[in-house]
């Protein structure tokens, strides 16, 4: 089993957003979390990564039968697990190139692979840069540093493609994007789907699932999952909206 | 130390003397911590780019008689306190409820002037503690917690030609109370004046302040406005400055209460030979306090700007978010301008940031607007009184930004006109 | 997060060590005699002894600064001694075969090898020690192209009438207390002279090892670069780890005459001192260039070392279309003060002036900035930029900037500018979700942060510096 997620209990400060939530993904896999603001879903792949503040109350995550919560961040993302970040944060001075080399190489490392010069890395990211249309010049710019909103997600997605991961949690990567960028987007993640990797697509709208067709649909309100289907729930959300789960949407996380 | 410090300390004695007030022994420990001052210099940091010669070297002439005008600013309707030469003219206006008012020495508001004298303006600034020991004019102003004040506070503060006058305002502001001071100084007159308000604001209180310093020509006048900040108070303070032949002010912004909130805007304009120097003190000494200064000159002629900005982060003051900006038009040769922002940080989750220019008029601009047939004078005022345009226009009472403005804009053109870079 | 940020920040000093090497050293204590002394040792001629003795006249008349944002002990100047030199210097040996091996092995150790053929090609090295210059290497090549680079004390000897000329003319005698001390007692430096339309072969470079307890180094710079010349220069500073402070209080000084050019870039490493603040040097530095017409000045620093760093490279922009630059990193941790910035001097038409400071405090430490733009009633058109970074790493550090802004000239246009951020929980969650480890991820945003400055220096000390700030934050993440 790829992903293992039982009776998930997490809080962040005092309040405790994920109340009892179960997933299970295999490999190749792709998952679809919908759900309304407020609902958890952007904390979900923040708790299964690790982040500080967000805590984990009670059951389990397991990757490839590997208790996850064990780890370190670092140590996840060597074991093949990678956030695609909704607000990606800017690092100054850091080039992506340089960034990005550190990290394809952290992560051969821990697989027991070679570290890649400075030249095979080009050639790959070259590659890449262009699979996600980001002119090259954006290699030797600072990470995110005066990128667009869609520039910064079409930059996740060619980390995604560089980085080779195993489970792959896509937050929110369709919002702010026009059609165009949408479409680069679903191409690049599209062209990682290779029967083993698998995807956890997290989102509000159906719109990124019309590109990105998932194999299971969760609904995510109130910290679990209400209710899981194939891609017909999602075109069901479209029309209905999430009123029908008898809650005001809050803002916020 | 210098002769006229001197003097100030020998009639000290006199003035505790003569006030059996409840501030007399406060007066007495200034007196005490004036005697361990020293005398300030161009060495001293404080007063590195302002000499005090002009006021050791000043002979009071004979005092004039001529009264200036009230000026009445449509759409303000203010309750004013109009004082000639430190003195209060004429009859106490009368006061909506919520708020006292009195003098100094007034018995019924010594509650109020003892809570709050001293106790927000820094205890080492030597013209604050000569102002503690020599004013005895003023105002004592006690706003009941929980009262809204709507009509604005005006103290006028006109000093003629011949006088030596230490006027003190203190503010004592209550829990969710509002109100707002104008405070208008005016005169140009060979003189001394020494003006200085306390401002302390309790929790949720909301200040909008103004300080006119209008002065002018021989004219020496030294003064400050300190505000202490309680829980979510609120701060809005607006500075205008002209400058004399020794204009000096203080400010100092103390975050003493959590989210509180400080906005500060000053702006002079200043020619043909005035002096001003403006010194800001903003201490953030808790957590999550957020203050946004802006300053910004126009110096003319042979005129000379002075500005120090300390912006200071204490140990425990996480989550500050501060800013300041500091712009200056140098418009012609001779004139003078010395900035300094400052920086003191000692906590690291903190958003701080300042900045300062000091930028000449945008040749191509001006040629572009001259080609489509604007007047250069016209062309002038847009492209550089603009950004003084910008913060009067900020001011939260309109009527009185509207009446400020063109006197400000005539201000510039004179400038410009005569001495056109 | 903010743990491991300071804790992969701690380091290790290693350059530490204390050689053992059989020295002559002055008793301790300052007086015109110790200088007599100093003088006769460098066998000097009697117009330089006069110099040092009217500057030690005035410097007994002086007061020492208080106006840095720096906290220590007062300086006993009696404690210090003033002159110590490794006994096998005496007899001044002609080349490197007669240098003390256990001299060449203490530069080796910190990887400045000084045989020619070792060392990396292009760069010409003055290695000096305690109060002497142990090598020059590569004078031959130099001087084939007009070059002098050699000891200050040689130069006095060889060349005095470009000494006489221009030894105080940038820096004056009284300047300031330092100042006026490292003129009555400086011991050696080096001289550099770069003829008419030279670009110089080679980067030259002097390496200063304090290595002696107890005692003060005071070094002298004058680097010359006549019309139309162009060097580039680069010093770096280590001393033992020992429990006592040490004085450094050096005095450099820069001529570019017309359409010149000089670099001169630092990356000082003095010991800092433990992480209670026992030790390390105290670093009182004057430096400051003179630009005349065309011509250029630029500084780089790399600040990491010294418990106290008092120290503003400066430019007297005196020609028209002069250029002055300012490129600084600091980096203070444990008890580490620094108050470090710059000055531009704007006299003539046209200068320009860019000012890039980057300052990062961790631990108990505390970084200023210090700067004057000063824009004269000549400086028509003059333009200056200021940018002026902080980094604070951890809740106990500080940091202050203190620009001061003077124009008296309405065509002159300055801007300054300056920010303070932290390493953000966000950067340090992207770099691990990434699969960086936390020294690698602070290495990465601290080098990022500096990444201005470091491109301004010599290729080959752009790695040495990035290496620098790397070993700081080596080793100690759990």
């Amino acid at each position: 089993m790829m992903l293992t997620i039982k009776d998930l209990h997490a809080r962040v400060e005092d309040k405790i957003i994920l109340k009892g939530l179960n997933l299970t993904v295999k490999p190749g896999e792709v998952h679809a979390i919908m759900g309304p603001n407020g609902a958890g879903k952007s904390t979900l792949g923040y708790v299964m990564s690790g982040r500080d503040g967000y805590e984990l109350v009670s059951g389990s995550i397991e990757m490839n039968g590997e208790d996850l919560m064990e780890m370190d961040i670092e140590e996840r993302a060597q074991q093949g697990l990678f956030l695609a970040f909704q607000y990606p944060v800017e690092i100054p001075g850091v080039s992506n190139m340089e960034f990005m080399k550190e990290s394809v190489n952290a992560i051969r490392k821990a697989r027991g692979e070679e570290a890649l010069t400075a030249a095979e890395f080009l050639k790959i990211a070259k590659e890449a840069c262009k699979q996600v249309n980001l002119p090259l010049d954006f290699l030797k710019r600072g990470v995110n540093e005066g990128f667009s909103g869609g520039e910064k997600k079409r930059n996740e997605i060619m980390q995604l493609i560089l980085l080779k991961p195993k489970l792959v949690i896509l937050d929110e990567s369709d919002s702010g994007l026009d059609i165009d960028a949408l479409k680069v987007v679903a191409d690049g993640v599209n062209s990682q789907r290779d029967g083993k990797r698998s995807f956890i697509v997290v989102t509000h709208y159906q719109r990124l699932l019309d590109f990105i067709e998932p194999d299971y649909v969760h609904i995510l309100a109130d910290g679990k999952i209400v209710k899981s289907g194939g891609p017909e729930l999602a075109k069901e959300v479209e029309s209905t909206g999430y009123a029908w789960l008898g809650k005001p949407e809050e803002a916020g996380a | 130390m210098s002769d006229w410090l001197a003097q100030v300390i020998d009639r000290a004695d006199a003035v505790a003397n003569a006030q059996k007030d409840e501030l007399a022994s406060l007066r007495q420990n200034a007196l005490a911590e004036l005697k361990q001052q020293q005398w300030p210099t161009r060495r001293t940091e404080a007063w590195r780019y302002t000499s005090l010669h002009p006021l050791e070297d000043m002979t009071l002439p004979a005092l004039s008689q001529d009264v200036p005008a009230v000026p009445e600013i449509d759409g303000v309707d203010s309750l004013d306190f109009v004082f000639v030469n430190g003195k209060l003219q004429g009859d106490m206006p009368k006061l909506p409820k919520g708020v006292s008012v009195g003098g100094l020495t007034d018995s019924a508001m010594q509650a109020a002037a003892t809570e709050v004298f001293g106790t927000v303006k820094p205890r080492t600034h030597l013209f604050g503690l000569v102002n503690d020991v020599l004013a005895t004019d003023g105002l004592v102003i006690d706003v009941a917690a929980g009262a809204k004040i709507s009509q604005p506070l005006r103290i006028l503060n006109f000093v003629s030609a011949g006088s030596e006058t230490h006027h003190r305002v203190l503010v004592r502001i209550g829990d969710e109370a509002s109100v707002s001071v104008i405070e208008h100084g005016a005169g140009s007159g060979a003189s001394v004046n020494t003006a200085f308000a306390e401002y302390a604001l309790g929790a949720k209180a909301r200040l909008e302040h103004y300080r006119f310093a209008l002065h002018g020509g021989d004219a020496i006048h030294i003064g400050g406005a300190h505000f202490s900040l309680g829980t979510e108070a609120r701060l809005n303070s607006t500075l205008v400055g002209y400058g004399s032949q020794l204009s000096r002010l203080d400010y100092d912004v103390i975050h003493a209460g959590q989210h509180a909130n400080a906005k500060l805007n000053a702006v002079y304009l200043l020619a043909p030979r005035e002096h001003f120097d403006l010194h800001t003190n903003i201490e953030h000494a808790v957590p999550n306090g957020t203050t946004e200064e802006n300053a910004r000159g126009i110096i003319g002629d042979r005129a000379r700007a002075v500005f120090n900005g300390r912006i200071h982060i204490h140990r425990d003051a996480q989550k500050t978010l501060a800013e300041l900006n500091n712009r200056n038009l140098l418009l012609s040769r001779g004139g003078t301008i010395s900035t300094k922002p400052e920086l003191e940080i000692y906590a690291d989750d903190v958003q701080c940031a300042h900045g300062a220019t000091v930028a000449e008029i945008d040749d191509k601009a001006l040629y572009y607007m001259l080609s489509r047939g604007i007047k250069r004078e016209q062309a002038l005022v847009m492209l550089n009184f603009g950004f003084i345009q910008e913060l009067v226009a900020q001011m939260p009472n309109k009527a009185l930004a509207k009446w400020l403005e063109p006197q400000l804009r005539d201000r510039f053109m004179l400038m410009d006109v005569r001495n056109g870079s | 997060m903010s743990e491991q940020i300071e804790k992969a920040i701690a380091r290790k000093y290693d350059a530490g060590f204390v050689s053992e090497i059989e020295s002559d050293t002055f008793p301790p204590g300052l007086d015109e005699d110790v200088i007599r002394r100093i003088s006769e040792m460098k066998n000097e001629p009697e117009w330089m002894l006069e110099w040092r003795l009217q500057a030690f006249r005035s410097w007994l008349k002086m007061k020492e600064p208080d106006w840095a944002h720096l906290g220590y002990e007062r300086i006993d100047y009696q404690s210090i001694s003033y002159y110590s030199a490794p006994k096998s210097m005496k007899d001044k040996p002609k080349s490197l075969d007669e240098v003390d091996p256990e001299l060449i092995r203490t530069y080796e150790k910190l990887g400045i090898p000084l045989h020619e053929q070792k060392m990396l090609a292009g760069v010409a090295v003055d290695a000096v020690f305690d109060s002497v210059s142990v090598v020059t290497t590569f004078r031959a090549k130099l001087e084939e192209a007009g070059v002098i680079f050699c000891p200050i004390s040689e130069a006095i000897q060889k060349y005095p009438e470009l000494v006489k000329k221009y030894l105080g003319s940038v820096v004056p005698r009284s300047d300031n207390f330092f100042a006026a001390l490292n003129c009555a007692v400086f011991t050696d430096g080096s001289f550099v002279y770069i003829p008419k339309g030279v670009r110089c072969p080679m980067e030259l470079s002097t390496y200063f090892r304090i290595n002696e307890l107890n005692t003060g180094q005071f070094e002298r710079t004058l680097i010359i670069a006549d019309e139309g010349s162009h060097v580039s220069y680069l010093e770096g500073c280590t001393a033992p780890q020992r429990d006592e402070n040490q004085l450094h209080a050096a005095v450099v000084e820069l001529v570019a005459l017309d359409d010149a050019e000089i670099k001169y870039s630092t990356v000082q490493n003095w010991y800092p001192g433990d992480e209670n603040g026992k030790g390390g040097i105290y670093n009182f530095v004057t430096k400051r260039g003179i630009a005349h017409k065309n011509s250029k000045i630029s500084w780089t620093q790399v600040e990491t070392g010294s418990a106290i760093t008092w120290k503003y490279p400066s430019c007297i922009l005196k020609g028209d279309n002069s250029v002055g630059e300012f490129y600084s990193v600091a980096l203070t941790r444990g008890r580490q003060q620094a108050d470090t910035g710059t000055k531009m001097i704007h006299l003539g038409k046209n200068t320009k002036s860019t000012i890039v400071s980057k300052g990062i405090s961790a631990g108990n430490s505390s970084n200023a900035y210090r700067g004057l733009v000063k824009m004269g009633p000549g400086a028509d058109g003059a333009r200056n930029h200021t940018e002026c970074d902080s980094l604070l790493i951890g809740d106990k550090c500080a940091a202050h900037t203190f620009p001061y802004i003077e124009s008296s000239n309405p065509s002159a246009i300055v801007e300054h500018e300056a920010t303070t951020s932290k390493v953000s929980d966000d950067q340090m969650f992207l770099c691990k979700q990434r699969g960086l480890d936390a020294e690698k991820a602070v290495s990465m945003i601290v080098n990022g942060f500096c990444k201005e400055v470091f491109k301004e220096l010599p290729m080959e000390f752009a790695v040495e510096a990035g290496k620098l700030l790397e070993i700081s934050l080596e080793g100690s993440v759990g």
